[in-house]
């Protein structure tokens, strides 16, 4: 076991922990982290607390650096990180903060089947989405696009994949930001990030990405599954993919340049790959709308997945997509950096909210949901590991005054890839996982024994404590039937 | 089997590495063997051969040497991922704390089993240091 971390935590409460301004020089606010005891202790044994420290270094920091219970060591951000800053007060944006899978996120979708009517199926499933859905390092799609409408996805997002064919308007009320982040700016994207995004589009990636057939096992608020049509036993489909090269892309792309900037801007942090520019300077422009391209082009993706998934179950079942009622109740990011309004003090401010292995979570009301979401309140897709279960929560107006309307992204890692490689036998997790009526495809079976529940910490723990904290609230839980891995 | 030019540092989600060489020409290309053997395996059957090769001239200017270093392994990351090919030789010409002229020398992704895919090469906890026999590098890989 790695050494524990020695530094200064305050309990607020049972659910929250201070990490004071004064532990380290440079920080300009404290560090928060959303946690119970348990948990805190395996976030104890990496460096992701001083991460979380090393992030209220960021020049315009706004009330402080937060971290949500699935919180892990990262690079720069720890996972599970969110920061806001002010534009106006010197506030700096971090490629960093968003990381190298820009808009990587996830997407459910409900189906009308209910588990006793498929439960022979899922294996075809299975085998047909392994092979019908490009997956795995270098895969590439069937969805072919040219150099001029690559331009395009940039800028419409899932709008393009929907007038292609490849989905419905209602597919884009369902998704954060309609699917398509205005100002992006794709001359702000290198040839090399075109390129190394060219037919990918369609393609699930690999390491933690995955494709899953879910049974809702657990219901928690009656109203709000009335409200997304969703009860005990019903099939969920959930979808976990990001930008795939081009985002790595632009990422590598702008840390590059904003590691310039640490010396022109004079921004002092404790490490490099904290790089940061101004959001209002020449640099900051330029990264933000190069990154709204690169999430722009990861929701087009998520879409052709979905579209990909529905003509699997056509293909399966002989009816067609609407029949079988698959209709997305919502997609979040969960690697982004947004400009949104928020209370700060009471007074309205725009900031530039980081969120990296962090899922916005809006209350019922706010302005930027649908009218269909607007009672409910955001719905936010928390997906866990392979073996255990996964969770429909809704966002609060808690959230929006506490962690500007963040919460949590998934179960976090507890286990390292390479310690998980050391202490797994595939053979046996994949019996194991069978036992449990869980049948796993993947292109690698690396992948299998890396992404292994042990390697990831107990996601009803981490939704637990977002649920008792009031950040976000559970709606329903899910446990997978069948998995497509990278 | 042969002796990896590397080995494994703990990190909770990403991969970090710890590479060494007599000197920082085979620092590099230590490192860089080192991200391509986690990448990818040859397919038992495959000998690189003059034939099937696919090389790449690299050239990379830096402020300093760390930034040389993240530079070269992620410039190698992205030719690999948009020319589909998996590097296994590299040539180091000439390096200096701000210059880098190297060819890499592959073949066509399909000829390997891919194991892993690298997102970046980032500068979290990145150290490159002289050591009394040569030079050691950590890093740590998004995967």
């Amino acid at each position: 076991m790695s050494e524990l971390w020695q530094g200064s935590l305050e309990k607020i409460d049972d659910y929250r922990w201070r990490i004071p301004k004064s532990y380290k020089g440079g920080m300009r606010v404290p560090g928060i982290i959303y946690a119970d005891e348990k948990l805190l202790k395996d976030i104890r044994h990496d460096k992701a607390l001083e991460q979380v420290a090393n992030v209220a270094f960021l020049p315009g920091i706004v009330h402080a650096s937060l971290a949500m219970p699935d919180i892990h060591w990262g690079y720069g951000f720890s996972i599970g990180g969110v920061a806001a800053t002010d534009p106006e007060n010197s506030g700096v944006i971090s490629p960093g903060g968003v990381g190298f899978d820009i808009n990587c996120g996830v997407r459910m979708l409900k189906t009308n089947f209910q588990y006793d009517e498929i439960k022979n199926k899922i294996k075809d499933l299975v085998y047909v989405l392994f092979s019908d859905i490009p997956s795995g390092l270098g895969s590439k799609g069937d969805i072919r696009v040219s150099a001029k409408e690559e331009k395009e996805i940039l800028v419409k997002g899932a709008k393009w994949a929907v007038e292609k064919g490849y989905g419905t308007q209602e597919d884009l009320e369902c998704t954060e930001e309609y699917g398509a982040i205005q100002g992006a700016d794709p001359l702000a994207v290198s040839d090399r990030a075109y390129e190394r995004g060219k037919a990918q589009s369609g393609t699930l990636g690999s390491g933690n990405h995955f494709l899953e057939i879910q049974v809702i096992d657990q219901l928690y608020d009656r109203d709000s599954c009335d409200a997304f049509g969703l009860n005990l036993g019903q099939i969920t489909i959930m979808i976990h993919s990001g930008s795939r090269g081009l985002g790595y892309q632009v990422c590598d792309d702008y840390t590059k340049s904003m590691i310039h900037c640490l010396q022109k801007y004079n921004i002092n942090v404790p490490d490099r790959q904290l790089a940061c520019a101004p959001v209002n300077s020449q640099e900051g422009k330029a990264y933000l709308g190069a990154m709204k391209c690169a999430a722009n082009y990861a929701w087009a993706n998520r879409q052709c997945l979905m579209y990909l998934t529905r003509k699997v179950f056509e293909k399966v079942f002989g009816i067609s997509w609407q029949k079988m009622g698959m209709f997305l109740i919502y997609d979040v990011a969960h690697n982004i950096a947004k400009i949104e309004k928020h209370l700060v003090n009471g007074q309205e401010k725009t900031l530039c909210v980081h969120r990296k292995g962090a899922t916005r979570a809006f209350g019922a009301g706010h302005p930027a949901l649908p009218q269909r979401y607007k009672k409910t309140g955001q719905p936010v897709i928390i997906p866990g590991d392979m073996g255990r279960n996964s969770y429909l929560l809704v966002g609060t107006k808690k959230a929006e005054e506490e962690t500007f309307g963040s919460t949590c992204h998934g179960a976090g890692r507890v286990k390292s890839r390479t310690a998980a490689a050391k202490s797994i036998n595939v053979d046996v997790l994949l019996k194991e996982l069978e036992s449990k009526g869980i049948i796993v495809k993947a292109s690698g079976r690396n992948t299998i024994v890396e992404e292994a529940p042990q390697a990831y910490k107990d996601v009803n723990e981490v939704v637990d404590v977002v649920h008792n904290a009031g950040i976000s609230k559970r709606v329903c839980r899910m446990r997978p039937l069948g998995v497509i891995k990278g | 089997m042969k002796v990896k030019p590397y080995k494994f540092i703990e990190h909770t989600a990403d991969l970090g590495i710890r590479v060494k060489g007599k000197s920082l020409k085979e620092l590099f290309n230590n490192a860089a063997l080192a991200v391509f053997d986690i990448i990818a395996e040859k397919a038992a059957s495959f000998k690189l051969q003059a034939s099937s090769c696919r090389k790449v001239i690299i050239k990379q200017k830096a402020d300093n040497l760390e930034e040389l270093f993240i530079n070269w392994l992620n410039e190698l990351l992205s030719l690999s991922a948009t020319k589909e090919v998996i590097f296994e030789d590299f040539k180091i010409d000439k390096l200096d704390e701000h210059n880098l002229e190297a060819i890499a020398v592959g073949s066509d992704m399909e000829n390997y089993k891919v194991n892993t895919e690298i997102k970046a090469a980032t500068y979290h906890e990145l150290k490159i240091v002289k050591t009394p026999v040569g030079w050691l590098a950590e890093v740590i890989l998004d995967v």
